[in-house]
């Protein structure tokens, strides 16, 4: 009778593992449809379709890695779906909301981190973090790069806590991680950051706006000029920073007039670019 | 008929002038970036100075450093090219040095000590600040000074070993330097971080609040802090005198109340945040040394009033300000205590 339920036991234990393991196989066999969505989703330039689709496309996502939790795939693609979902959004109008997105799609870009067999990304010594990232390869670009665009911009959100700004070397670290593997991943990114990096502070705070300039310019470089959010983000913090009315006012003017065509691959984040422009020439008065 | 036609022109004039308000905008800079809860409490200042004085006050605010270093903001306000800002103890003696004596190092045991003193002497440091040319709205506050280094500091010796960055231009650190025999690293606050982590840099060590250490970012260049903090680091809400006299009575009462009120706000935030950076820095591997005893503290004690002779010497301090604080401290301190310095947070 004991050997007959150990069997039955075993028999039923094996058929959840396989049934398990099939919806894994699913999940899995489903991430080229995902990534198909995700570029898709990149050429839309109707932002309200756009902002619509997120939502549900985080929702599969959510319950993908339930089923497969271990997925760094489908972490980074929430890390990425995250961003774009706070950044494109929520920031200018829900900022509170914005910075909770932020914190999802961190944890889960320290997760794919995690599953990459990172140990140091959020304690341990920066040194130790450093030494780890030596190890990390093309494969790793993408958890990397979203893991440190969730917490740089969650630490912005939040420079009135010193636990943040004590991070920043850390998120700063792994984007030094993808400038040295790959500075043209996504669009010359890694680029992007730095500009912001070097250039949103004052030389006082470690900004130096010579490099600053060198990272914009790079990234524009990279992107052929037709990727609208470097000349955003170089009005938006080194022209501020700087004090420079005359090159804040021209490149968002530029932004706001350049064709809607200009590059259909993103045309998603030129769209939000435009709206973005045209938010922050409501502050020109204000700011200079 | 002319006559009346023009004396009712002139009347319509007379009225229209004085019901159009007048409007004063106030451009005020700071080091400090946006978004941190220092400038959002400067956010919170400005939109109830613009809402209370219903308008006939405009703030434009500069945060992060974008109008310069505090000497360059203070000349900008001499030539009334702005108008406000909020500074640290380097820009304040710019302005009125003998409001420093707050600021000489191992004076003071603990916050009750510096409140105690610094109520007590602000009449005279408002009075002296207007004299200069500049009212003083509020007193905020840096908080506690350390050492921190890439090396371990656990004795005087120690520090006297260490390649110390001194803020070009500060004579009460140069005061104090030279009182230990320490020579020190002149450079400006914006070099120190390429220094610090450059492989070979021109310093090693630096003082900082522990929240500034943070927010420099320059503790990710040092693994030692000191336990025992040099000083009580000041701060202050200011205007241009140029600014505030010319505003009608009403508006100058809402700045001077509302910019207090903010200033203490932002004075306890400031303690909050250096505690709590003192544990993330802790957490963060960062040790703090130097366990002081009575022959270090008295040699310490020696090292100050050397500075503070030195400084009054050349007319930074005066003298009997220096001993008022002493006498006050006298008052709220038992008498065998007069000189100690065991400050803790």
């Amino acid at each position: 009778m004991d050997s007959r339920l150990g069997l039955l036991a075993t028999l039923l234990s094996l058929t959840l593992l396989s049934a398990c393991s099939m919806d894994q196989m699913l999940v899995r066999a489903s991430l080229p449809m995902i990534e198909g969505g995700v570029t898709a989703l990149n050429t839309e330039t109707d932002l309200e379709l756009a902002e619509d689709s997120i939502p549900t496309n985080i929702e599969l996502l959510e319950g993908m890695i339930t089923i497969d939790p271990t997925n760094e795939e489908l972490h980074t693609y929430a890390a990425q779906a995250y961003y774009g979902l706070a950044y494109g959004f929520n920031e200018d109008y829900k900022p509170v909301r914005a910075g909770k997105f932020y914190v999802r799609g961190l944890k889960h870009g320290l997760a794919a981190l995690q599953e990459k067999g990172m140990e140091n990304a959020l304690n341990g010594s920066l040194e130790k973090l450093q030494k780890e990232l030596q190890s990390m390869d093309e494969d790793d670009l993408g958890a990397l790069f979203w893991t440190a665009s969730n917490w740089a911009k969650w630490i912005d959100m939040n420079r009135d806590k010193p636990e943040g700004i004590a991070q920043l070397p850390r998120a700063t670290a792994l984007m030094q991680r993808v400038l040295e593997i790959d500075d043209t991943y996504y669009h010359g990114g890694a680029h992007m950051y730095f500009g912001v990096y070097y250039g949103a502070r004052s030389p006082m705070f470690g900004g130096d706006f010579k490099k600053a300039r060198y990272h914009f310019d790079r990234a524009r470089e990279i992107t052929d000029g037709k990727l609208l959010v470097p000349d955003l983000l170089q009005a938006q913090y080194l022209a501020r920073q700087e004090f420079d009315l005359e090159d804040f006012h021209n490149r968002l003017t530029r932004i706001i007039e350049a064709p809607d065509d200009l590059y259909p691959e993103l045309g998603l984040l030129n769209a939000v670019t435009k709206r973005k422009a045209r938010l922050l020439l409501n502050k020109e008065q204000k700011w200079f | 008929m002319v006559l009346r036609l023009g004396i009712f022109l002139l009347a319509a004039l007379i009225s229209t002038a004085g019901s159009a308000k007048e409007v004063y905008t106030l451009k005020f800079a700071t080091l400090i970036p946006s978004g941190t809860s220092w400038t959002k409490v400067l956010d919170d200042w400005i939109e109830e100075i613009e809402t209370k004085s219903d308008g006939r006050i405009k703030v434009k605010m500069y945060p992060g450093g974008i109008m310069g270093d505090e000497p360059d903001v203070i000349r900008k306000m001499r030539k009334g090219q702005l108008h406000g800002g909020l500074f640290t103890g380097y820009g304040i003696g710019r302005i009125y040095s003998p409001a420093r004596v707050l600021e000489i190092p191992f004076l003071f045991r603990d916050t009750d000590e510096s409140d105690y003193v610094r109520d007590k002497l602000m009449p005279e440091i408002e009075a002296g600040f207007r004299d200069s040319g500049f009212e003083l709205l509020g007193w905020p506050e840096v908080g506690f000074i350390h050492f921190f280094s890439k090396h371990r500091i656990d004795s005087l010796e120690d520090i006297k070993k260490s390649r110390i960055w001194l803020w070009q231009g500060d004579p009460l650190g140069e005061a104090f330097f030279s009182a230990s025999g320490v020579s020190p690293v002149p450079l400006s606050i914006i070099d120190v971080y390429t220094q610090l982590s450059a492989a070979h840099g021109s310093i090693d060590t630096v003082y900082a609040s522990p929240f500034g250490a943070i927010a420099l970012q320059w503790h990710t260049q040092l693994k030692y802090g000191t336990k025992v903090p040099l000083t009580n680091a000041i701060g202050g809400l200011i205007i241009s005198g140029r600014f505030f006299n010319k505003l009608p009575a009403d508006l100058q009462q809402l700045l001077k109340t509302t910019g207090k009120i903010a200033s203490d706000k932002i004075r306890q935030y400031a303690r909050e945040e250096n505690t709590k950076s003192i544990d993330i820095l802790r957490d963060q591997g960062m040790e703090f040394l130097w366990t002081q005893d009575e022959v270090v503290f008295k040699k310490l004690i020696e090292i100050r009033d050397k500075a503070a002779k030195h400084l009054v010497e050349s007319n930074y301090i005066p003298k009997d300000l220096f001993d008022r604080v002493r006498a006050a401290l006298v008052e709220i301190r038992p008498p065998e205590n007069t000189n100690s310095i065991s400050l803790t947070h």
